[in-house]
């Protein structure tokens, strides 16, 4: 596995990593690689940290520049926007949830009806493969009634099945985030629409871990504008292995 | 052009203001863009090398300061660090995800470069003001060989990529790889 080779290198190459992340070096994908591992390994997240303060000198070579007069007008209409429509409660982001009673309501009935029915997806499909499988029920918050079946049974995918047809208003888009233990935000991992099954690339992303998080949220239409969930909570469930 | 020393001057608590942000005190942000954007905007200019460009990666980068400033952690590193650490890394990532090395080889940035301004601050005669703005960082620049020195200014000041590097420095694409490892684990060494 890809940690295992990371953890054995020795500490001057994670350093020197840590550095050419923070010099600017990286290309796209590697960029990205660094970022997913920088929530769960925190030698190189210190050792980035450790860049960040030495090199940080440097930005003064850059020549001031004044900004445009809107600017400032443009971030304050950006950060307005998600509390006008926050419906839950505010300041707290359900991935910073820890096993609330929500949790627990989830094993019950909706639940047990959904893994019966995961079940018969599951046997329905291709040969079983050797990576550890996954399934996660999402259900709605309050009636905790199974909304969607997120599998995970190749490597590298997920396919997200709707169990139902949801109403979205015109003006809003679904959203699908993931989170696992450690990460310090939820990931995206796209738009949904109503009633229609999708398939989502996950190999960008550290291996799924049993109990990591899975939601769907009401964003403005085209996604959350700050990479962050910021709409109310429609769907939500963590994985469990089968 | 001499760095701005007056960045140094410590009487604005950029960790408080990240505190404040975190509590949604709109007013700590606006005081964090008051006092930052100038010199944001230019560090972001420098990267992404387009005035429009760089006006959306600060609108995106003061979104996600304002976002994540719960986040922020003192014990990690100082709040103005994570603030310029927000704003490049997202000019890095808007330039690395379009993938601008092709269309960009423009003549006149690469003579206006971090290489220049690093040369103009090191003829500036004041002892006092380099040591401000650079401190033992500036000292252990000056230590590495000149064409390792201007690697690790291109990449971190102008966001150039190894095979940017390559071009302005006229060396091969492996020599520059191996010459920004060596030079990283030198400075590494130096400010222990």
């Amino acid at each position: 596995m890809s940690g295992e080779t990371q953890q054995s290198l020795p500490p001057d190459d994670l350093h020197t990593q840590a550095g050419e992340y923070v010099l600017g070096t990286l290309n796209a994908n590697q960029r990205r690689s660094i970022e997913s591992r920088l929530t769960y390994e925190p030698a190189l997240r210190a050792a980035v940290d450790e860049w960040e303060q030495r090199l940080l000198p440097l930005t003064s070579l850059a020549e001031p520049i004044e900004p445009a007069a809107g600017l400032w007008q443009r971030i304050v209409a950006s950060i307005a926007q998600p509390k006008a429509t926050q419906v839950t409660a505010a300041k707290i982001h359900w991935w910073q949830w820890d096993s609330l009673s929500l949790w627990r309501g989830l094993t019950g009935t909706g639940f047990a009806a959904a893994a019966v029915l995961s079940a018969v997806l599951v046997a329905r499909e291709a040969p079983p493969p050797a990576a550890p499988r996954y399934f996660v029920v999402l259900a709605a918050p309050q009636s905790q009634s199974p909304g969607w079946l997120v599998q995970a049974q190749t490597e590298g995918r997920l396919r997200l099945v709707p169990l139902g047809t949801d109403n979205v208003p015109a003006e809003k888009s679904l959203q699908f985030w993931t989170k696992g233990d450690g990460w310090s935000a939820p990931v995206s991992l796209g738009l949904v629409k109503p009633g229609e099954a999708i398939e989502v690339p996950v190999d960008k992303l550290p291996p799924l871990q049993p109990n990591q998080l899975f939601e769907l949220t009401l964003e403005p239409y085209g996604g959350s504008p700050i990479g962050r969930p910021t709409g109310p909570i429609q769907f939500i469930g963590r994985a469990v292995k089968i | 052009m001499p760095p701005a020393a007056a960045l140094q001057d410590d009487a604005f608590d950029h960790d408080a203001a990240l505190q404040a942000c975190a509590r949604g005190d709109p007013q700590a942000l606006r005081s964090i863009y008051e006092r930052e954007t100038r010199y944001l905007l230019g560090v972001a200019l420098r990267i992404v090398r387009d005035r429009a460009t760089a006006e959306d990666v600060l609108h995106d980068a003061f979104v996600s300061i304002w976002e994540r400033a719960s986040s922020f952690d003192a014990s990690r590193g100082t709040g103005r660090g994570w603030i310029y650490s927000i704003v490049r890394h997202a000019a890095l990532n808007r330039v690395r995800n379009s993938a601008r090395e092709t269309v960009l080889d423009e003549p006149a940035t690469a003579h206006m470069d971090a290489q220049a301004a690093f040369a103009a601050w090191q003829e500036s005669g004041d002892e006092l003001a380099r040591q401000a703005a650079l401190g033992r960082l500036g000292h252990c620049l000056d230590g590495l060989e000149p064409a390792r020195r201007a690697c690790l200014l291109h990449a971190y000041v102008d966001g150039c990529t190894h095979s940017e590097i390559a071009e302005r420095v006229q060396a091969p694409l492996g020599t520059v790889k191996v010459w920004i490892q060596r030079a990283l684990r030198a400075l590494r060494e130096c400010m222990q």
